[in-house]
C-alpha cells in the first residue's frame, strides 16, 4: 500500500503545485506593455537575445533594457527613483546592500562569471603572453593594461583581487604594488565594458574582463587557474584573502570589499509598473530551457536551478517561479 | 472690459510662453541648487578633487575655445565672404558634430588615435597619447565647440557690409590688413559671443570625454562619478559649484562686452 502510495502523492503534490504555478496566468491576462530592465553591462548581450527570444514569445511585451555599473543601476533605482521592473547585478550582493528591503524583497543567484585578461593580436607580447607570464608581462614598461573602476564596478575590484590572489599563489611578493605601479590612473574606466573598445582601437593592450565579456565580443583572452580566477565557489576560502578598498557610502569614506566567487543576482522590484511581465520574464530567464541556456551559450555559467539564501525569501516570490529555484547559501 | 479688449491675443501668448519656457529651464535648476545643504556645498568646495575638476572644466573649455578662434576664424570669414562650389556641403560638415551622438565623437576619436590607425600609430611614435589625457579632453571639447563657435562668427562676418571692407581695399590696403583693421574691430563682439557658447557648449559635454578620458576628471564626469559611486546627496553639490561657477564666468564675459556695444 505504502509503496503504491507514494507516487500517488507524488504526483498529486506535482498536480497542485502545477495548478498553483500555472494558475495566476489562467487567472490574469497575458502579460503586456513595457517592462524595464536594469541590468549589469556585462549581461548586454545575453540579455539582448533573450529580450528578442521573450518578446517573440510574448509579442504584447515590450521589453526596455537599460545597462550600467550595477551599483549605478541600483542607486538610479534608490536614489533617483527611476521605475524599473527588474534589475539583474553582476554581485548578487548590490540587491542586498542597496535595493532589500525598500525596493525588493527577493534575490535569486542565477549565473556566474569568472576574470581574464583579454588582449587583441596588435597588443603589445601578444604572441608571447600566456597563463604562466601574463603577470611578469603587465609589469613591463609601456604595456598598456587597464580594468575598470573599483568605486563603481564589481568587475573592478575583482580584476584587483585577481591581482592580489596571484601574489599568493604563484608566491611573489609585491607583485601586486609592482602591477599597480605600471598602471596609470588614467587607465581605469568607470566600466569594463568600455576597455573592450580601447582594446580594439589599439589604445589599450591588455584588460581585464568577466569571460563573458572575452567570449561575446570574440577577444583573445588567458584563463587563469581557478584559484585565482573568481569563478569556483569551492576556493571561496581562498578568494576570501583578497581585498579592496572602495569607497564608502560619502567622499573620503570606505568600506572594504572581500574576495568571494563571481555571481549574479536577480529581483523583482516592489513598485514593479509592470509586475506581470517581471515575473513572466523571471520565469522565462530561469527555465533551463530558454534563459539559462542562453547564458550557458554566452560565457555565463548558469545554477540550474537559481538559487535563493532562505526558504522564507523563496516564499515571497511569485507563485509561476518557485519551481525554478532552490534554497541553498 | 475696456482694457480686457485692449490687450492683444498674440501679446498674450507671447508673455505666456516666455513664462512657461523661463519655468521649465528654471525649475529643475533651481529643485537641484536648493537641495544640497550649506554644509554640503562647503565640505564639497574644500575637497581639493572637485576644484581641480572644475578648474579643467574650465581650463580645457578655455583651451578648446581658443583653437576655435584661431582656426575656427579664417575659416568663418571664408564661408560669409566667398561663394564656392561644395559651400553648402561644407556648412553641413561644420554641423555634423552638433548632430553625432556625444559617444559616438568619443569612440570616433578614440578609433584615429589608437595604435591600430597609422594616425594614432604615428601620434604615439611622436609621444602623443589621447586616451586619458587633457590633450585628449582638449580634443573632444574643440570637436563639439567648433560648430558653435564657426557659426556664430559667420553671422558675424556677414553682418559686416563688404562696402566697407571695398573701401579699404581701394585705398590700397592688403586683404590681411582689410580684415586686421576693418573687420575684425566690426566683428569681435560677434568672435567674444562664438566663444561664449563655444565654452559653454564644451563645458557641458560628457559623453565623448567620459570615453576618451575618465581620469582626469572634468567637472561633468565628477558628477557622474560622484552621482554612481556615492549618490544624488553628493554629485549635486559638485553640479551647484559648476553652475555657479560658470554662470559667474560667462555673466563676466558678457558684462565685458556690453560698454563697447553701447559706444558704437
Amino acid at each position: 500500500m505504502a509503496r503504491f502510495d507514494r507516487p500517488l502523492k507524488r504526483v498529486l503534490v506535482l498536480v497542485f503545485l502545477a495548478a498553483v504555478a500555472f494558475s495566476p496566468f489562467s487567472v490574469r491576462a497575458e502579460p503586456q506593455g513595457k517592462l524595464i530592465i536594469f541590468h549589469a553591462g556585462s549581461l548586454t548581450v545575453p540579455f539582448a537575445r533573450m529580450e528578442k527570444i521573450f518578446e517573440a514569445k510574448y509579442p504584447k511585451v515590450d521589453v526596455l533594457r537599460e545597462a550600467g555599473g550595477s551599483t549605478k543601476m541600483a542607486r538610479m533605482v534608490s536614489e533617483l527613483h527611476k521605475p524599473a521592473d527588474v534589475m539583474a547585478s553582476a554581485d548578487f550582493a548590490v540587491i542586498d546592500k542597496t535595493l532589500i528591503p525598500e525596493h525588493a524583497q527577493c534575490n535569486i543567484r542565477f549565473a556566474t562569471n569568472q576574470l581574464v585578461l583579454c588582449y587583441t593580436d596588435t597588443s603589445r607580447f601578444a604572441n608571447e603572453v600566456n597563463a604562466d607570464n601574463w603577470y611578469e608581462i603587465l609589469g613591463r614598461k609601456g604595456v598598456i593594461w587597464g580594468h575598470s573602476d573599483p568605486n563603481l564596478d564589481p568587475c573592478g575590484y575583482r580584476s584587483l583581487m585577481v591581482l592580489q590572489l596571484a601574489e599568493r599563489y604563484y608566491h611573489r611578493p609585491v607583485l601586486y604594488d609592482r602591477l599597480m605601479a605600471n598602471r596609470p590612473k588614467k587607465n581605469v574606466r568607470p566600466k569594463s565594458v568600455e576597455l573592450v573598445s580601447l582594446l580594439q582601437t589599439g589604445n589599450m593592450d591588455y584588460a581585464w574582463e568577466y569571460l563573458s565579456v572575452a567570449v561575446q565580443h570574440g577577444l583573445k583572452y588567458i584563463k587563469l587557474p581557478d584559484e585565482i580566477n573568481l569563478g569556483n565557489y569551492k576556493y571561496d576560502d581562498f578568494y576570501k584573502q583578497a581585498s579592496v578598498k572602495v569607497t564608502g557610502k560619502k567622499p573620503g569614506t570606505w568600506i572594504t570589499r572581500t574576495g568571494k566567487s563571481c555571481t549574479y543576482g536577480i529581483t523583482i522590484m516592489k513598485d514593479a509598473p509592470n509586475p506581470e511581465a517581471a515575473a513572466a520574464f523571471l520565469e522565462f530567464l530561469m527555465d533551463p530551457n530558454d534563459g539559462l541556456k542562453v547564458l550557458k551559450e554566452m560565457g555565463q555559467p548558469p545554477f540550474i536551478p537559481c538559487r535563493v539564501p532562505t526558504a522564507e525569501m523563496k516564499a515571497r516570490l511569485p507563485s509561476s517561479l518557485q519551481e525554478f529555484v532552490e534554497v541553498r547559501d | 472690459m475696456k482694457i480686457a479688449e485692449h490687450i492683444d491675443p498674440w501679446i498674450c501668448l507671447t508673455i505666456f510662453c516666455s513664462f512657461t519656457v523661463v519655468l521649465f529651464i528654471l525649475l529643475p535648476l533651481i529643485e537641484m541648487i536648493v537641495q544640497p545643504s550649506f554644509q554640503d556645498l562647503k565640505e564639497t568646495v574644500q575637497d581639493p578633487d572637485v576644484r581641480r575638476s572644475i578648474w579643467l572644466s574650465i581650463y580645457t573649455s578655455g583651451l578648446a575655445a581658443f583653437i576655435s578662434f584661431i582656426f575656427g576664424t579664417p575659416f568663418a570669414y571664408l564661408l560669409a565672404r566667398k561663394e564656392f562650389l561644395g559651400k553648402k556641403f561644407l556648412e553641413s560638415i561644420i554641423d555634423l558634430p552638433i548632430m553625432i551622438p556625444h559617444p559616438v565623437v568619443g569612440i570616433a576619436i578614440l578609433g584615429i588615435a589608437g595604435k591600430n590607425h597609422w594616425i594614432g600609430h604615428l601620434m604615439h611614435e611622436v609621444g602623443i597619447c589621447v586616451m586619458g589625457t587633457v590633450t585628449g579632453i582638449v580634443a573632444v571639447l574643440t570637436f563639439v565647440g567648433l560648430p558653435f563657435y564657426v557659426n556664430t562668427v559667420k553671422a558675424g562676418f556677414e553682418a559686416i557690409p563688404v562696402r566697407l571692407e571695398n573701401v579699404s581695399r581701394s585705398l590700397g590696403a592688403s586683404l590681411s590688413r582689410t580684415f586686421l583693421r576693418v573687420t575684425l574691430p566690426l566683428a569681435w563682439r560677434s568672435m567674444l559671443v562664438g566663444i561664449i557658447m563655444c565654452c559653454a557648449r564644451a563645458i557641458s559635454e560628457f559623453g565623448a570625454v567620459v570615453i576618451v578620458a575618465y581620469h582626469p576628471m572634468i567637472a561633468p564626469v565628477m558628477i557622474y562619478e560622484r552621482f554612481t559611486a556615492y549618490g544624488l546627496k553628493y554629485s549635486q553639490p559638485v553640479a551647484v559649484w559648476l553652475i555657479v561657477v560658470c554662470l559667474v564666468l560667462f555673466f563676466l564675459l558678457r558684462i565685458f562686452s556690453l560698454p563697447k556695444e553701447h559706444q558704437t
